[in-house]
């Protein structure tokens, strides 16, 4: 399913969960998997000083330095690089969000796997010079379905066989769901079509009634059914469910209680969708609180 | 007596518990992999459940997804011992997860404190 997949990292303690996911659906998939490093931001504009990201000192990158930090790496990782034959170690200088999606661009990365973003360390040198997290950035504007694990909750637990994917009925849902299928089909996992109706707007004093509600999960069962149902070949085991309130925590709270190894969005579907874009507010908060990973796609 | 079932696949881990267990006034069987733990968790209707995560084959979260789907097994208490990092994070309903190595007297504290509450 996946050829080669791109692991972002800062080789610290933040992306140890994500390594674990990505290690092992290297290894599940016989992946390639390529370890990428931003090793710093430069202190401005062109300079050749750059913030080193590890050290958090000004040094000046030369080929002696790289190869260092690329050392540096392949030691954070020693321990599951011993069982995994296939790997590549590149580090790059720059702004991480944008050299990701150089990096997945250079070898054309069918997956790119992100850690938990690094702002939540107070002296990020990474967060120093940009607003907004990476991952955010990142899975904005890739090409390719971006998977992130934000919480030690969300790393990999044995294995991908339950996914929920999560529908807003966009086109931008239906290619999430074309890969939900493909992924579900080629693992044999079971598959959960979710729909959150959102009354959100009840929260600010709009009255919805319960009949309103229950008709509106009843249409949104239908739409279910009439739009994907006719795609599941080959998948036996799948069920449809819509539960009302605020989407993001219902796709949270679904996933947890149907003990889903993965979820499968996709952005709300904008004509253009570019790195400086804002981010679905739902699939972000997804990311951020979902307990297993979520892979998210933009195209 | 009190039955508790035993799931890790290294056979020291699985004899050590046996022991503590059987010491402290408890019966214990034990399974290796997910697979035996299912029927062996159907066959003898455990009254608590310790659950590696990292196993070969399926993991102990697994485990825990078929024990919930069975509607006589589902609220079996199931305390997670594991060496896995973040390990309190994977299965958010056991009653506890302790880290290897583990405290003999914490283990035993929650055994008793789930098996016999109030005493």
């Amino acid at each position: 399913m996946f050829q080669r997949i791109l692991f972002a990292t800062s080789a610290t303690e933040a992306c140890d969960h994500a390594a674990r996911v990505a290690f092992n659906i290297a290894a599940m998939n016989r992946s390639s998997l390529h370890i990428f490093h931003v090793l710093g931001v430069p202190t401005r504009g062109y300079s050749q000083d750059v913030m080193d990201v590890k050290t958090k000192e000004k040094v000046e990158v030369d080929a002696e330095y790289v190869s260092w930090v690329k050392e540096e790496v392949r030691t954070y990782y020693e321990e599951q690089l011993k069982d995994k034959a296939d790997t590549e170690i590149e580090v790059a200088v720059g702004f991480p969000h944008r050299e990701i999606l150089r990096q997945a661009r250079a070898i054309n990365a069918d997956l790119i796997v992100l850690g938990r973003s690094t702002g939540q360390e107070a002296d990020s040198v990474y967060k120093k010079s940009m607003a907004g997290s990476t991952v955010q950035r990142v899975a904005r504007a890739a090409r390719c379905p971006v998977l992130t694990v934000s919480r030690p909750a969300a790393s990999f637990w044995g294995g991908l066989s339950n996914i929920v994917f999560g529908t807003d009925f966009s086109g931008a849902s239906d290619k999430a769901f074309a890969f939900a299928v493909e992924l579900a089909r080629s693992l044999g996992c079971e598959l959960h079509i979710f729909h959150a109706l959102d009354v959100s707007a009840m929260l600010v004093g709009k009255a919805i009634t319960q009949d309103e509600i229950e008709q509106g999960r009843r249409e949104a069962l239908r739409r279910i059914r009439g739009k994907y149902i006719s795609g599941m070949e080959g998948i036996k085991n799948y069920t449809m469910e819509v539960w009302e309130g605020i989407p993001f925590i219902e796709i949270v709270k679904y996933a947890r209680e149907n003990y889903a190894d993965l979820i499968v969005l996709a952005h709300h579907s904008r004509p253009e969708e570019t790195e400086m874009s804002t981010i679905g507010s739902n699939v972000e908060q997804v990311i951020v609180r979902a307990g297993c990973p979520v892979i998210s796609m933009n195209r | 007596m009190k039955k508790i079932l035993i799931i890790d696949d290294d056979p020291e881990i699985r004899d050590y518990l046996s022991t503590l267990f059987e010491d402290n006034g408890y019966q214990a069987v034990t399974a290796a992999d997910v697979p035996g733990a299912l029927q062996t968790a159907k066959d003898e209707r455990p009254d608590l459940i310790t659950l590696d995560l990292d196993m070969p084959g399926e993991w102990g979260p697994r485990f825990y997804r078929h024990l919930s789907q069975d509607k006589e097994l589902k609220n079996t208490p199931v305390i997670v011992i594991s060496g896995l990092s973040g390990n309190k994070y994977a299965i958010a309903k056991a009653v506890a997860s302790l880290t290897k190595p583990f405290d003999r007297e914490e283990l035993m504290s929650i055994v008793n404190e789930t098996l016999n509450p109030g005493k």
